[in-house]
């Protein structure tokens, strides 16, 4: 397929085996990838749900070691077999150009991989074996155990979100029912088809299936879904959220994922020089940390406070302008329609008449904002707002009205002894994962993602205590058995 | 040199006011004389210079993003009509503060157009509306669904309704929409009603989209029939309140339950931003919805700009809007409008709405919800 061709259409569905394929179906642009999905009841929500419910055995009865196994191969086979045709469908449906397309895949897949995800499961549970069964802890037995079945919807155009969501429920042995984001479309249903080919078991437990979600009448099938599962991850915008909040039985725990903002703050080392080291560097990094995803991302960066003064500052901007131009060559952005054009040159236009100092001269694919406080609003498309502050005080009260919202910091240019003071009071304003600037775009596998344990959120602990009595077996059927009986695990079935 | 010095030098004091006022007289003689585009550019250089002079906010955009003295209009950089949700653009003390509609819910700031010269307003409007609107026709009725400019200030378009209801064609006028109620359709009914008799004058009803669509709804089942000749402007469906029906089933609507022929209604295409006014036809002799031009008095000039660079597209290719509008001179005359449309050979413009494509949107906070979370 060469480029400027039109892409495949996609079928937006996995799945499970024994349901049948949709008779119906409706077509779709999604980005700009052309997508067939089924129709209104043309799959049976209960009956979907049910299938999946029942591969709980199946799930159960694969081991973390495993499993970890399993979902990590899957990503080294996405990685292997990723096609230019598959990375034209991802970059078409997400509106990337290919090489962001690229780029985002090989950054999301790292924390994908066996071992990223086997440190992911012992960082958030010292003792995995927990996972698996019931493990002796201070006098009782504890268990985390994931529900039967976890809806997932998943959030509008960034590639992977979704796979990362799906990871995380089967490592806890939670069968997974995806609506991906209508950008994130093309690489939620590979991964999936590729989790299907590498284990009957796995393929019993996932299903995939696009939807235009919070359309009116997709409500009731909406609602047959959030009635069934036992869990809803969702990620996405107020009204999304909300939508599903409002809709979801009270007892069917929900873990959200709201759109956020990332700033980045940037110490005094860097120099009234656009072509020093130092500076260099860092506006390498930001200019990265606000490019990738399209700026996009949750963890995407939008505003850079800079501790200097406003000379040293427009220094700054000038080198960040060169790196998004290199940027720019490097990774260029996907298609823009004329309404995000026309956003672009109002928000430009209405810039400049506010006294912002704008760089490049003339609209492109990014911009530099150089402007007066309390003026920021993170408008996307490669947008990076820089704001001189003369310290950590100042930069504290500018962030705070962003409390709310705020999730990524990143840091460049401060010395570890300050770094840490300084993340308590980033912490106390509300952000929640303070790293290093170039190392924003792409979390670790075991970040915590909007404040939360990633694997931890997803299961129920359950706990199992033995009364005395119960614990001393009685006289015969001591007879026969030996001191190893005793010590053999007990397998108790989570009541989830 | 900056564009600045050299254009604001030879400005006096008085310049806006005296150009205020030449160029009222020029709207109501038709603008006569702006056709060739030597005039024009004569005259929105002046203009220019002016605004450089008595406005800092204009002179600060302008010197920003460009260093270029303008030879004519089409060099001086348009301003995107977003600006008039963030700073007020006035040359001179406003007389009226005309504010945009802000129902698109984003959480942010309504749009204010500081007014200098109501005068002039009416100057720009009054002739086009008349050519369209009027006709010709000896007696009119207004019923307006448009709001009452004496019960809300800040609305231009209640303002022009009142400008046509003063009209010496005018012998009546029912207001009957209410902003807190909606349309007051026993009004409507009474208004109809009473213009029932022998040769009745015809009524002008003025409406936006969604008004009329009210309408229409609630008088579906008892149709009423106004007065041969009577005719109807519609203005609306390119500001984010968008009607939910074609302008095509609307008409035919309209048609079955006002008795009103499609040819005598009109489409009205107008801004907050902007004090001249585009009607699609003249009432009763207006060609099907999809053969429309709008045209603008001969004040105002229309271009169609790539959304990629902004630069001019060539007559029929469609692009973002910009308009240049002498009328606005206490304003700002060159705005970047969110329409999407193209021009024609002879200027007018051929409006498709808004610019298509909604924004992708991932994980990350848009500017709106942004500002919903913090402000």
């Amino acid at each position: 397929m060469s480029v400027g061709e039109e892409p495949r259409r996609t079928d937006a569905w996995v799945l499970p085996p024994g349901i049948p394929a949709p008779g119906a179906c409706e077509d779709l642009r999604a980005g700009d990838l052309p997508v067939r999905h089924p129709a209104r009841d043309a799959v049976d929500a209960d009956g979907l749900i049910s299938a999946l419910r029942a591969a709980r055995r199946d799930l159960a009865a694969i081991a973390t070691e495993e499993m970890v196994r399993i979902l990590g191969d899957a990503t080294d086979t996405l990685v292997r077999e990723l096609d230019r045709a598959d990375l034209l469908d991802i970059a078409a449906n997400g509106r990337l150009s290919e090489p962001m397309a690229r780029a985002v895949v090989d950054g999301m897949a790292p924390s994908w991989t066996s071992a990223a995800i086997g440190r992911l499961v012992r960082a958030e549970f010292p003792d995995p074996r927990v996972l698996d069964g019931f493990v002796a802890e201070a006098g009782r037995r504890v268990r985390a155990a994931g529900p039967a079945v976890t809806l997932h919807f998943g959030a509008g155009s960034v590639p992977g979100v979704t796979v990362t969501s799906m990871i995380r429920a089967l490592l806890v042995r939670s069968a997974v029912l995806v609506k991906p984001g209508a950008g994130d479309i093309a690489l939620t249903l590979r991964f999936a088809r590729l989790l299907r080919r590498a284990d009957p078991r796995l393929a019993r437990a996932v299903a995939v299936q696009y939807w235009p979600g919070g359309a009116p009448e997709w409500d009731r099938w909406e609602r047959d879904l959030l009635r069934a599962a036992d869990q809803v991850v969702v990620y996405g915008g107020d009204a999304a959220i909300e939508s599903v909040r409002a809709r979801a039985p009270a007892a069917t725990r929900l873990i959200e994922h709201p759109h956020r903002v990332g700033v980045a703050i940037v110490g005094d080392s860097i120099v009234g020089d656009a072509t020093a080291a130092a500076t260099v560097r860092i506006a390498a990094a930001t200019a990265r940390a606000a490019t990738l995803f399209e700026q996009r991302g949750c963890v995407s960066t939008h505003l850079v406070l800079v501790l200097a003064g406003e000379p040293a500052v427009r220094e700054f901007c000038a080198a960040l302008a060169t790196s998004l131009a290199a940027l720019e060559r490097e990774l260029p952005p996907g298609r823009r329609t004329p309404a995000e054009l026309s956003e672009l040159h109002q928000r430009r236009g209405r810039l400049a008449m506010k006294g912002a100092a704008l760089w490049p001269d003339a609209p492109g694919g990014w911009s530099v904002v150089l402007a007066p406080a309390g003026a920021f609003e993170p408008v996307g498309s490669r947008t990076v707002w820089v704001l001189p502050v003369d310290g950590f005080p100042a930069c504290l009260k500018e962030l705070a009205p962003l409390s709310p919202v705020m999730q990524t910091v990143g840091l460049a240019g401060i010395e570890p002894d300050r770094a840490e003071a300084l993340a308590e009071d980033l912490l106390a304003i509300g952000a929640t994962r303070i790293v290093g600037l170039d190392q924003t775009p792409f979390p670790e596998p075991d970040w915590l993602h909007d404040g939360s344990r990633p694997l931890r959120e997803l299961v129920r602990w359950g706990e199992l205590r033995q009364s005395p009595v119960d614990q001393d077996p009685p006289r015969s059927r001591r007879r026969g058995s030996s001191a190893d009986c005793a010590s053999r695990p007990i397998r108790v079935r989570s009541a989830t | 040199m900056r564009a600045g010095a050299a254009a604001a030098s030879g400005v006096g004091p008085g310049a806006i006011v005296e150009v205020l006022d030449e160029l009222a007289e020029l709207f109501r003689q038709g603008g006569a004389g702006l056709a060739e585009s030597a005039d024009f550019d004569r005259i929105a250089l002046r203009v220019h210079a002016a605004q450089r002079a008595f406005n800092p906010v204009l002179r600060r955009y302008w010197d920003a993003v460009s260093n270029r003295v303008p030879s004519t209009w089409r060099e001086i950089p348009p301003v995107p009509v977003g600006a008039f949700r963030d700073v007020p653009i006035v040359s001179g003390t406003p007389e009226a503060v005309f504010r945009t509609s802000g129902t698109t819910g984003d959480g942010l700031r309504r749009g204010e157009h500081h007014v200098a010269s109501l005068r002039l307003y009416r100057a720009a409007a009054r002739g086009n509306y008349r050519r369209h609107l009027f006709a010709g026709a000896p007696a009119l009725r207004i019923v307006s669904l448009v709001p009452d400019p004496a019960r809300v200030a800040d609305s231009s378009l209640a303002a022009m309704a009142g400008f046509i209801a003063r009209e010496p064609e005018v012998a009546h006028a029912v207001w009957a929409f209410d902003p807190a109620r909606g349309v007051d359709i026993a009004s409507v009914r009474k208004a109809v009603g009473t213009a029932e008799g022998a040769a009745p004058p015809p009524i002008l009803l003025l409406s936006t989209a969604f008004a009329l669509v009210q309408l229409v709804d609630a008088l579906a089942a008892s149709p009423v029939s106004l007065p041969g000749g009577s005719r109807i402007m519609e203005t609306g469906g390119f500001k984010g309140r968008t009607a939910e029906v074609g302008r095509a089933t609307l008409y035919r609507r309209v048609h079955r339950t006002l008795g009103v022929a499609e040819s005598h209604i009109v489409n009205e295409y107008g801004m907050t931003e902007m004090l001249s006014q585009a009607y699609d036809c003249v009432a009763g002799q207006a060609p099907p919805p999809d053969e429309r031009v709008h045209r603008f008095p001969p004040w105002v000039r229309s271009r169609a700009l790539d959304p990629s660079d902004l630069s001019p597209l060539p007559p029929g290719r469609p692009g973002l809007l910009a308009h240049f509008d002498l009328a606005n001179a206490a304003s700002v005359c060159h705005l970047l409008t969110e329409d999407y449309g193209s021009v024609t050979a002879d200027g007018g413009v051929r409006l498709l709405g808004r610019a298509p494509g909604a924004a992708v949107r991932g994980c990350s906070l848009s500017a709106e919800a942004f500002v919903r979370a913090i402000r």
